[in-house]
């Protein structure tokens, strides 16, 4: 029996530490994913080029097996750099020097070493299939489907009339009575007369519809010369759209943007991979991640050699024009959204849905107009400081508002309706 | 002769009936396209083949201000070059601004909100819609402007790098005026510090909406809203 005491007591002991010895990696692990994640990875991704190489393997990597090395590396760069060929070579391909960590401790990168050697590979199940596609509208269907069943009806209904008139032809000669000839139908006045009234209906229906569209380009859909989807930028990423477009605070113009503006993100984002799978209005399949190569042919730049692109190079992507108002009406964006405060969505709809942006108002100078009529204009007001101070000028009518003359002014009452507010 | 006429009439109905509308992809007919579609030459309209066709014509025309002009209430250009000796000149560079007033400190907000929050958070903690904390699409976190690092930057190198651009970052020149972006400097700065300009607060902010575009949207209440 006495004995065992000292083996339970080992065996104990012994589990103790493995237990220990788990613990402690893990946490070691944990602290280096926290490490990774406040120092590192504002540069560096675990598997992407970015403003320094990515990390993935590293310690199989040039001088960074020998951790007395990476200690000093990470300490002081600057100052390894003159002694490492290794580092300037980095140097060069990356065009900076890292920022030096003094304050990170040797255990510190240890940790950070740790998590980058068994971090989990990237992958894994992307987020979000194929989107289900509605159900299929069917009105268009139907009313073809009734077209069809009314014009066989009308031929039934011909051929039932020609049956009688000849039935009654067959039993008038039995009984020996004597009628005029028939007129065949085309000469017949009273069908003449109806096929006149049904085309002068038709026809006039659609002549007139016809001649309302002249000029006019509600759901009018280009293909861009870039499948760019603004559900993916406005809508999933929630990028503000004045972002993009902000000289429609300013100007006349919600300005196209620039190259530029599109390399601020895809600089570093050269692949489509978090969104839904992408389609084109008529059903095919979208690769994100060609559109994305088409950007950087515009762009001229090459995603494996980053700091050799040169902005001034880049060509301007020739997008088509879907909203476009007639050269003889002004409209000016900023007095729009700035003065009146009006959404981007009011005109252009919901555009963070739409994959593909087609027009959806009709900007017809009926639509104008009836808005001008039913806005209500958003009177500066004294007493808790909201609106706008820009109205300030019409002082008859915050006089009547006062007095409660008026109960709201609209964009008309101040002149929103004048002709040559927008013809001149 | 009468049947040849109706004959005719319809055919032309038909035709005039299928040429008004066009598909989706093409545009329709306008009544008086010399009007409607401007001969003038407009914003965008000027590609390289209509410049070179105009200097055919002995017309030189150019779609850049010319150079060492300043826009009328432009601030004066920054001279400071993009290199690492202009980095460390920049730290030297004041802010020519005054104090943030009330609506200044909510234009600057409403400039942060726009064009930074995307990626640096609308709290600033470097959290923003395209990171996500890593599941967003972007690769790399974009800084915590709350970090002592960002605290310890000078006015003039944080002024420098939404000039130029750092790392990933971009150069913000083309999207906020020199003005804009020392607005955008002091409204970091007021966040860091934790003062803002009396009167203040984020909800009399989205109410008034003087001048800000909010919505209710998804796609705008992150940036564009408070």
């Amino acid at each position: 029996m006495l004995p065992c005491k000292p083996i339970i007591k080992r065996i104990s002991l012994f589990l103790f530490t493995l237990v220990a010895l788990f613990l402690t990696t893990d946490i070691a692990a944990q602290d280096g994913k926290v490490l990774y994640q406040t120092n590192c990875q504002i540069c560096h991704s675990l598997d992407k080029n970015l403003t320094g190489p990515a990390l993935r393997g590293f310690l199989e990597r040039g001088p960074w097996g020998d951790r007395e090395e990476l200690y000093k590396w990470v300490h002081n760069p600057a100052a390894y750099l003159a002694t490492s060929d290794y580092a300037s070579q980095l140097k060069n391909q990356y065009g900076t020097i890292m920022q030096a960590f003094p304050q990170l401790t040797n255990e510190e990168i240890d940790a950070i070493a740790e998590y980058v050697a068994t971090a989990p590979p990237p992958g894994g199940t992307p987020t979000g299939g194929p989107v289900p596609e509605g159900a299929p509208d069917n009105s268009n269907r139907n009313s073809i489907f009734f077209g069809i069943l009314s014009l066989i009806l009308a031929v039934i209904a011909l051929i039932l009339m020609q049956v009688n008139s000849n039935l009654k032809k067959l039993s008038d000669d039995k009984e020996n009575i004597r009628r005029p000839d028939p007129v065949p139908f085309y000469r017949n006045k009273i069908y003449i007369a109806m096929f006149a009234m049904v085309f002068f209906v038709v026809g006039g229906y659609y002549l007139a519809k016809g001649a309302i569209k002249l000029g006019r380009d509600k759901g009018y859909m280009p293909e861009q010369p870039i499948y760019y989807s603004h559900k993916v930028h406005a809508g999933i990423n929630q990028i503000s759209c004045l972002y993009c477009h902000g000289s429609a605070m300013e100007s006349k113009h919600a300005a196209i943007p620039s190259v530029n503006t599109c390399m601020n993100c895809h600089k570093a984002i050269s692949s489509y991979e978090k969104g839904p799978q992408l389609y084109t209005e008529d059903g095919r399949e979208v690769d994100g991640t060609a559109e994305i190569a088409k950007l950087y042919k515009y762009a001229g730049f090459d995603p494996a050699r980053p700091n050799d692109w040169d902005p001034a190079k880049a060509k301007p992507v020739e997008w088509i024009k879907i909203h476009n108002l007639p050269d003889h009406v002004y409209f000016n964006h900023s007095q729009h959204v700035k003065a009146g405060n009006v959404q981007c969505q009011t005109c252009h709809g919901p555009i963070q849905d739409m994959d593909v942006v087609s027009q959806f108002s009709e900007l017809s100078m009926g639509w104008c107009v009836n808005c001008h009529r039913e806005t209500k204009v958003n009177f500066y007001n004294e007493g808790d400081s909201t609106g706008n101070k820009f109205y300030s000028i019409y002082e008859k009518f915050h006089n009547d508002l006062a007095s409660g003359k008026m109960d709201s002014v609209t964009v008309s009452d101040i002149g929103g309706t004048e002709c040559q507010k927008c013809h001149y | 002769m009468k049947k040849s006429f109706i004959a005719a009439g319809i055919i032309t109905m038909g035709i005039v009936a299928i040429g008004c509308g066009g598909g989706d992809d093409t545009r329709n007919n306008a009544y008086m396209p010399d009007m409607a579609y401007s001969r003038a030459y407009e914003t965008y309209t000027m590609s390289a083949e209509k410049i070179a066709e105009l200097q055919k014509q002995g017309i030189f025309y150019n779609t850049m201000p010319v150079e060492g002009t300043i826009a009328r209430g432009e601030m004066e250009p920054y001279y400071i070059s993009n290199d690492t000796t202009g980095y460390a000149q920049s730290s030297s560079v004041q802010d020519p601004l005054p104090e943030m007033d009330e609506t200044y400190y909510k234009e600057a907000e409403r400039l942060y909100l726009v064009n930074c929050a995307v990626c640096h958070g609308s709290k600033l903690d470097g959290n923003g819609p395209l990171w996500k904390g890593g599941d967003g699409p972007y690769p790399a976190a974009p800084r915590n402007l709350l970090d002592d690092y960002s605290k310890g930057l000078s006015d003039g190198t944080m002024y420098h790098v939404i000039t130029y651009g750092k790392g990933l970052m971009g150069s913000y020149a083309h999207q906020v005026n020199p003005k804009q972006r020392w607005m955008l400097v002091k409204y970091m700065r007021s966040i860091q510090s934790g003062s803002k300009p009396a009167a203040t607060d984020s909800t009399a902010a989205a109410a008034t909406g003087n001048g800000t575009v909010t919505s209710d949207s998804a796609a705008m209440a992150a940036p564009a809203t408070n």
